[in-house]
């Protein structure tokens, strides 16, 4: 600590270079998890609230809420410790100036996915909705009526909730007859049985279902096969890991160039009797110094810049993720140090001092 | 009491038409409290002995023994803990960090090592040597004198048993370089170390207690009538 201290106070310039691209790159890093929690909280928001287990879809949906089409009355056919009914539709919801995409969702206000209300009331007859608060982003309040794309339906605002985003779409969840009004228009008394799926909430044991047609998948499963949901995600984490590996490339080669530079003061220390081990140990916490002081301004960048982004920007921070990246990023410029320690282990005192 | 014994020690650089007999079988020993003088003409093999002494070098053959222990053929990790224990050096070449104050690279011996100088001490050795007015200074900021002046303070510093200088005096002018002299005379009489000092000038050596002459790699002790 000594020597790596004292050299970063000596020379300022050369380490705050370091520091600098240090804190871009984790800068970076920090901001595309920000990015990748936030999509990803687009696209499942309104399932994690549910705090759901499982969902039950039919076989030859593949996996999508969309194509699965059921009867309310299979839900005898499931066996679980509780069973809430989803219908789901999307549209296109406008009113006087505002459009915005939706996801109407026709649930049974007496199952446990029914949403908390955090501003007007519940639904409680026919066409009222609770909107995602999303929604009033795109300028939507409190009462308003909205006209939807799929039908002459018109729903009304009677509340919001938080946290309710399927999709990339803010969601509105009215009961299941509201839901076929809206899906099917003029047809909707013919189909007052369908719904698209139940959703599971078991406590540990596992779910049955009698029935050939229908399949039971875990809600992870099922949200990873949301459209688009996992490649967005690969893409950014690939986006990630490589800049892992390019501040690895950076610090070594940072370092590297730094180490090169004092051959003979390290082959003069070593004359002298200094190890090895302790000359080592100050490059790490040299390098372990500057990697922290890097992460944190960038973490903190990141930060300020989330608190500052417009809330259509769909940037999340989570916190664990962040830390978790915090620590690999300190990790991996450590690693990129190991090539400087090796060629401070290879210095030959001798060589270093002349005769 | 010996301290250090070469016994037949050679060292030979590169082979075949390249072949450097640097050192020529030189048998070569040193007491507690003697000042030794190695002297010579350029290129005679005088810091290759002194390097091979402070096991920087290893011999091509014979053996080499501190305090009784025969450190030829030890590794590098414990021949860095003789120097760092037993061995002052002041170098030929200027040996300071560039980025530590005077009194920091004294410091960074505290780091890695105990029973260097106390407060008394280190400033009667500032004092000696007419530094102490630089200790908050770096490197870059000395004269070439007051660096080895500081080389000087830095191999003293950690109470070493075995002092070897490579033309310690080399920038200095002869009133510092006279004043040097005493001070590692007082130095080898006072703490009984083993002092061994390459030198050119010849003026230097009546300061020295035995004085060899390197020529071509071959090693003879000077009978003393230059002296008192
Ligand atoms: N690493 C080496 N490889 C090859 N030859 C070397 C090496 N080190 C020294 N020599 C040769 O060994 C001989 C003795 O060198 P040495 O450095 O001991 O001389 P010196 O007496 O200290 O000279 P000076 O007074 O100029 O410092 C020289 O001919 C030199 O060229
Ligand atoms: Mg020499």
């Amino acid at each position: 600590m000594f020597l790596a201290l004292n050299e970063i106070k000596k020379n300022k310039l050369r380490f705050a270079l370091v520091i600098g691209v240090l804190m871009l790159v984790s800068y970076l890093v920090f901001f595309l998890s920000g990015l990748a929690t936030g999509l990803q909280d687009m696209n499942r928001e309104s399932i994690d609230k549910w705090d759901s287990t499982h969902m039950v879809l039919t076989e030859e949906s593949d996996k999508s809420l969309f194509e699965s089409s059921m009867s309310i009355d299979d839900k005898e056919d499931v066996d679980a410790a509780d069973v809430a009914i989803l219908g789901q539709v999307n549209a296109i919801a406008r009113s006087d100036d505002q459009k915005a995409n939706v996801s109407i969702f026709g649930i049974d206000e007496n199952e446990f996915i029914m949403p908390n209300v955090t501003e007007g009331e519940a639904f409680s007859a026919d066409n009222e909705v609770i909107a995602g608060d999303g929604l009033k982003d795109d300028g939507f309040v409190l009462g308003d009526e909205i006209q939807l794309s799929s039908s002459e339906e018109v729903l009304t605002i009677v509340g919001f909730t938080d946290h309710a985003r399927f999709s990339a779409a803010p969601v509105l969840y009215g009961d299941v007859d509201t839901f076929h009004r809206a899906k099917f228009g003029e047809a909707a008394d013919q189909n007052e049985d369908h719904i698209n799926a139940f959703v599971i909430r078991s406590n540990g044991e596992s779910v049955n279902v009698e029935n050939d047609s229908l399949e039971v998948i875990e809600t992870e499963t099922f949200i990873k096969n949301l459209p688009g949901y996992t490649e967005q995600n690969l893409t950014l984490t690939f986006m990630i890991y490589f800049l892992f590996v390019v501040s690895a490339v950076i610090v070594a080669i940072f370092l590297y160039v730094l180490t090169v530079q004092k051959i003979s003061m390290f082959g003069v220390m070593k004359a002298q009797g200094i190890s090895n081990g302790y000359l080592s140990r100050s490059v790490v916490a040299q390098t372990f110094i500057l990697a922290s002081v890097g992460v944190m301004i960038g973490f903190i960048l990141a930060f300020i810049t989330g608190v500052f982004l417009p809330s259509a920007v769909p940037v999340s921070f989570d916190y664990i993720t962040m830390l978790f990246y915090g620590i690999v990023l300190i990790v991996v410029a450590i690693l990129g140090a190991v090539f400087s320690v090796l060629t401070i282990i290879r210095i030959d005192p001798l060589e270093a001092i002349g005769g | 009491m010996t301290v250090l014994q070469l016994k037949d020690v050679e060292k030979t650089f590169g082979s075949g038409r390249k072949k450097v007999e640097a050192l020529k079988k030189t048998n070569f020993s040193a007491e507690r409290g003697e000042f030794t003088a190695i002297i010579g003409p350029s290129g005679s093999g005088k810091s290759t002995l002194l390097t091979i002494i402070g096991g920087l070098l290893t011999p091509s053959d014979g053996s080499v023994n501190v305090n009784g222990e025969n450190v030829t053929n030890l590794k590098e990790k414990e021949r860095s803990h003789i120097r760092l224990r037993e061995i002052g050096f002041i170098l030929q070449a200027s040996n300071l960090v560039p980025f530590l104050t005077v009194a920091d690279q004294l410091r960074l011996l505290d780091k890695v090592k105990k029973g260097n100088m106390n407060k008394e001490q280190l400033e009667e050795l500032y004092n000696d040597l007419g530094i102490a007015d630089l200790r908050e200074k770096h490197p870059s900021d000395l004269s070439g004198g007051e660096r080895q002046r500081v080389a000087i303070a830095k191999a003293l510093y950690s109470n070493p048993s075995i002092i070897l200088a490579d033309e310690p005096t080399a920038s200095l002018d002869s009133d510092r370089a006279y004043e040097v002299m005493e001070l590692l005379k007082n130095e080898t009489k006072n703490k009984q170390t083993t002092t061994i000092i390459v030198t050119h000038d010849v003026r230097l050596v009546g300061y020295c207690d035995k004085v060899y002459r390197m020529v071509d790699g071959v090693l003879t002790e000077e009978k003393r009538e230059i002296n008192n």
